[in-house]
């Protein structure tokens, strides 16, 4: 299998006060494609800070990080931005949007901003109600973003994150602002995605998300402290059991 | 002061106006200054002369006269030195005249020499509009000047204060009066001042404007800095602080603020007043009364106002809630605009369709953003078609003049002609020898001003007169009636025949060298000279050279049809030839005649300049406010991979459209204002039907809105430069 993302001796230090902040320490990994990686850890122990880092979207200190063979820390801030465009995809916790959009619009926006494909705006649309149609929002298209649920929104969300077909979509605790139906709505959804062969790198608080995923990684200090493959349980019920077992025996 | 006024001549030696005062039972008193009248030949240094000026000037002593006068800095001037002479009104300036500089008078026998003393504050002489400059010298000097028999035969005349309690009847009385100059009351000494005062109100229009602007501006920056404080105000509340509490707080914030801004521009008020004093207080005395009491009073009003914006713009804490805190600022309400435009369907670039998209999305904020620009963009508008107006050919018509090549205003002939030592036609053949003698053939001609009594149902007035002998009646512009065909037809003034109450057909007696004629009045027209009370004489007329008490100008029309850049190169080469630089083309002679276009120019140079700089703070602060109210969106755009120049384009464009759609509303606004605001100033000076604007296409639809779009894109650009420290990272942490 390829690897889409390869991380070596990743660090990452804040400065504060002129006091150092070690937030990410010597961090090694790597995420093959097709492959669901969940990212758990205690509060501050730096999971979105790792996503963010290995995305592009914040310097990293020391270290490399590469995505597809492109070395991301010698690109410089637009190489990043047009690789964030066309082939990551990014789902936060806050279901941030436009807000002077129209959902349909916020969701093509990426798409009409790409020059991936060269496509009119009328074949963007389409595409972008298409993929609204299959996550089963497609009446929404038109409504402005104050007028949906949550649960609606971050769907909706997804269908942004999908638009360029990209080859990894990083999930920012996606579930965290919904409750429990809709969070298991948005979870078969990128379940279906992956499936489907897109790569994941997911970062949650939840048993019951990361138990979806085929590896978790496990982080405390900056530092990944385990990692589990969850693949060897085809039942979600032990899944989630092992799971919660294997992270008490982290400290969780 | 005194409530008439009465400029004469001696006519050999005989003053029949003080004569007429002595016995006028409508003369409560008068006191007079003794004045000699010399012109600006007079006046030379190494031969060469040293002011340019158009008109008759007086000479006279400080201790002769009970009137004040008053140097640079408003004090009054209570002795003039023996030698040194003061000068009215803005000519030393405009002559290059310093203090010190030494120059001879030389009239008649005379030749004194002098030291230029410092410029003069004069209420009498000192306004443009009257033209006559006063001089101060010694008493001494003065005596050794008018002593001189030539000079008591033609040159001596005097200035004559009048108090009376029924002006009306006084200036009957003195309407027979020979050799008057002019003659004015009060009233119309105040209106000559009308110039200084029209740019000291522009001046005091635009400031209230910006001042407006600047209120505007502050009630939005109190308005978007509370809203985004909806979670501070949420948790305030969720700990139990009451509505007022908060409010309270926030006016306290608003309270230290605007008390160090008000105490700083107190300090600043004072060098920035006398600022703008001094640039419309050249010829009148004005000071900065009160300063420091109308200051502290100032200070206080801004404070309040602010505290009452604080106070509206808190009325938003009621509504808020504790959710608010924890909730991010979504009640759930849907009081959210739905989208006009949709991505799928635009043929936009993405960028250009997000700033659209922004603009119509939030019309309230964008609208007065626009509004702004708007008024900003019209000042200068209007002052700039105004000062091209003012210096334009538009206004030949209201000269009441004819067009012709050249135009040269010479008081030494024209001294000539009054006092009989030369006629008119003996001038024009002078002038018109020395334009054939240096291969440039022409016709020269002039407008003549007269001054005679008339009498229209039972009343008396001294009334100006124009006429030119070789012009036809017909080649002048009239709003009403039908150009005088014979000599004993004449057109008023608008104002004259108002003042009169005289319709046309109407008949009015005129009393010329001692004899009465009846004349028909045919026609009216618009004028600017003398303040707009005028008559127009039929070009046949005889009237002796000896009555002319003025002239607008010798006035040249080249034998071969010059186009204009031959013209403008021999106006050059007559002012080698009559050593002058009083010698004009259209352009430049209207230019001179109205005075005030360079001072328009200047006013709409600074308004120009305040609007740039108000321009470029609303645009700072607004986009900074943007910014920070759209941190998220912004860390949104850049983690889905929009590049921070799409986003700084995105933000520069909103503020684009907002900039060039209030040009476009300023044009349309322009006529409209320029009728609602200018035309009654045109109308005060005698365009009383209106006046055709001269407008400049390139200057007030291109140049000048190309400027005010610049500085608004360039402002915003540069401080868009900041969204760079908002990172696609941020969304982690923006709540």
């Amino acid at each position: 299998m390829n690897t889409v993302l390869e991380v070596k001796d990743l660090c990452k230090t804040y400065i504060v006060n002129k006091r150092q902040n070690n937030v990410m320490r010597n961090v090694s990994f790597s995420v093959n494609e097709g492959e669901m990686v969940g990212i758990m850890g205690p509060s501050g122990s730096g999971k979105s800070t790792l996503l963010y880092t290995v995305s592009g979207m914040d310097k990293i200190t020391a270290g490399e990080v590469f995505f597809s063979g492109n070395n991301m820390s010698a690109l410089r801030q637009n190489e990043l931005a047009k690789i964030r465009l066309e082939d990551m995809g990014f789902i936060f916790q806050q279901m941030y949007m436009m807000k002077n959009l129209s959902v349909l619009d916020n969701i093509i926006l990426p798409a009409v901003k790409s020059s991936k494909k060269k496509e009119s705006n009328r074949n963007i649309e389409r595409r972008g109600r298409e993929l609204m149609k299959r996550l089963g929002i497609a009446e929404i298209a038109d409504n402005d973003i104050n007028e949906v649920s949550g649960g609606q929104l971050q769907r909706a969300c997804i269908c942004r994150s999908m638009i360029n077909d990209p080859k990894i979509i990083f999930a920012d605790e996606p579930t965290g602002s919904l409750n429990r139906t809709s969070s298991e709505e948005v979870m078969d959804e990128l379940e279906k995605l992956n499936a489907n062969g897109t790569t994941m790198m997911i970062v949650t608080h939840d048993v019951k998300v990361a138990a979806r995923c085929s590896r978790v990684l496990f982080i405390v200090d900056g530092n990944i402290k385990g990692e589990y493959n969850t693949d060897s349980e085809k039942n979600t019920r032990d899944r989630e059991r092992r799971l919660n077992n294997w992270l008490m025996e982290m400290g969780w | 002061m005194a409530d008439y006024y009465i400029l004469s001549q001696k006519r050999n030696g005989e003053d029949t106006v003080e004569e007429l005062l002595k016995n006028s039972e409508n003369a409560k008193s008068y006191r007079k200054d003794d004045v000699i009248f010399t012109y600006k030949d007079n006046f030379k240094r190494g031969g060469e002369k040293i002011m340019e000026y158009s008109h008759v000037s007086m000479v006279q002593s400080l201790s002769n006269s009970d009137f004040n006068f008053f140097d640079e800095n408003n004090n009054v001037i209570k002795k003039v030195e023996k030698g040194k002479m003061y000068i009215t009104g803005s000519l030393p300036k405009r002559s290059g005249l310093q203090v010190g500089d030494k120059f001879t008078l030389k009239i008649g026998e005379i030749n004194m020499q002098f030291e230029f003393a410092g410029s003069l504050k004069d209420a009498l002489f000192g306004s443009e509009m009257i033209g006559n400059p006063r001089m101060l010298v010694s008493e001494e000097d003065f005596k050794i000047i008018a002593n001189d028999d030539y000079v008591k035969q033609y040159y001596s005349g005097g200035v004559y204060y009048i108090e009376t309690d029924d002006l009306y009847k006084l200036q009957s009385e003195t309407a027979d009066a020979e050799n008057v100059y002019f003659a004015i009351d009060n009233e119309t000494v105040k209106f000559t001042y009308f110039m200084n005062m029209l740019i000291a109100v522009i001046i005091l229009i635009v400031s209230i404007g910006l001042i407006v602007v600047s209120f505007a501006v502050l009630r939005f920056t109190i308005g978007f800095t509370i809203a985004e404080e909806f979670r501070e105000i949420g948790v305030m509340k969720a700990v139990g602080l009451k509505n007022n509490s908060i409010r309270l707080l926030y006016l306290a914030k608003y309270f230290c603020i605007a008390f160090v801004g008000a105490v700083v521009g107190y300090f600043l008020n004072i060098p920035f007043g006398k600022m703008l004093i001094k640039s419309v207080s050249e010829n009148m005395v004005l000071e900065n009364q009160n300063s420091a009491v109308i200051g502290v009073l100032c200070c206080i009003a801004v404070v309040l106002v602010i505290l009452f914006f604080s106070w509206n713009s808190t009325g938003k804490i009621k509504k808020l809630s504790p959710i608010d805190a924890v909730r991010s600022g979504q009640t759930g309400e849907r009081f959210h605009k739905k989208s006009i435009l949709h991505l799928g369907k635009t043929r936009l670039n993405s960028t250009a369709f997000l700033a659209i998209n922004d603009v119509l999305s939030q019309p309230k904020q964008f609208s007065v953003i626009t509004a702004i620009f708007t008024i900003c963009t019209v000042f200068v508008m209007v002052l700039s078609v105004t000062a091209n107006t003012l210096s334009s050919k538009n206004l030949i018509s209201v000269m009441s003049i004819t067009e012709s090549d050249v135009y040269y205003p010479d008081t030494q002939r024209a001294m000539e002609i009054m006092t009989g030592a030369k006629t008119e036609r003996e001038t024009e053949k002078e002038i018109a020898d020395i334009l054939a003698q240096n291969n440039m053939p022409g016709t020269v001609y002039m407008e003549a001003n007269y001054k005679f009594p008339v009498t229209v149902n039972g009343r008396k007035y001294n009334m100006d007169f124009i006429k030119c002998r070789d012009t036809n009646t017909t080649d002048y512009t009239y709003t009403e009636g039908s150009p005088p065909m014979y000599e004993n037809e004449i057109a008023l003034s608008e104002a004259m025949a108002e003042k009169m109450d005289i319709e046309i057909g109407d008949t009015l007696t005129i009393n010329i060298d001692g004899k009465e004629s009846d004349f028909i009045m045919t026609a009216t027209f618009q004028t600017f000279l003398s303040t707009g009370y005028i008559g127009r004489l039929h070009q046949t007329l005889e009237i002796p050279d000896h009555l002319i008490i003025g002239m607008m100008s010798y006035q040249i029309n080249f034998d071969d049809d010059p186009d204009e850049k031959t013209i403008a190169a021999r106006v050059e080469k007559l002012k080698d030839i009559f050593q002058s630089e009083n010698i004009y083309g259209t352009q430049e002679y209207i230019d001179n005649v109205t005075g005030v276009s360079d001072t328009i120019k200047s006013v709409r140079d600074l308004v120009l300049l305040i609007s740039l700089i108000v321009i470029i703070l609303i645009a700072i602060l607004m986009e900074r406010s943007f910014i920070s109210k759209e941190k998220a969106e912004i860390a949104l755009m850049k983690a889905i991979g929009l590049k921070n120049g799409a986003i700084m384009v995105q933000h520069t464009g909103r503020f684009l459209i907002s900039v060039i759609l209030a040009q476009i509303i300023a044009a349309a606004l322009c006529v409209p204002l320029l009728k609602l605001l200018i035309d009654p100033v045109f109308s005060s000076l005698g365009a009383t039907a209106g006046i055709e604007y001269q407008f400049n296409a390139l200057e007030q639809f291109a140049i000048y809105p190309l400027i005010i779009t610049a500085t608004v894109a360039v402002s915003v650009f540069l401080t868009a430069v900041y969204l760079r420290t908002i990172k696609a990272s941020d969304t982690a942490n923006i709540e």
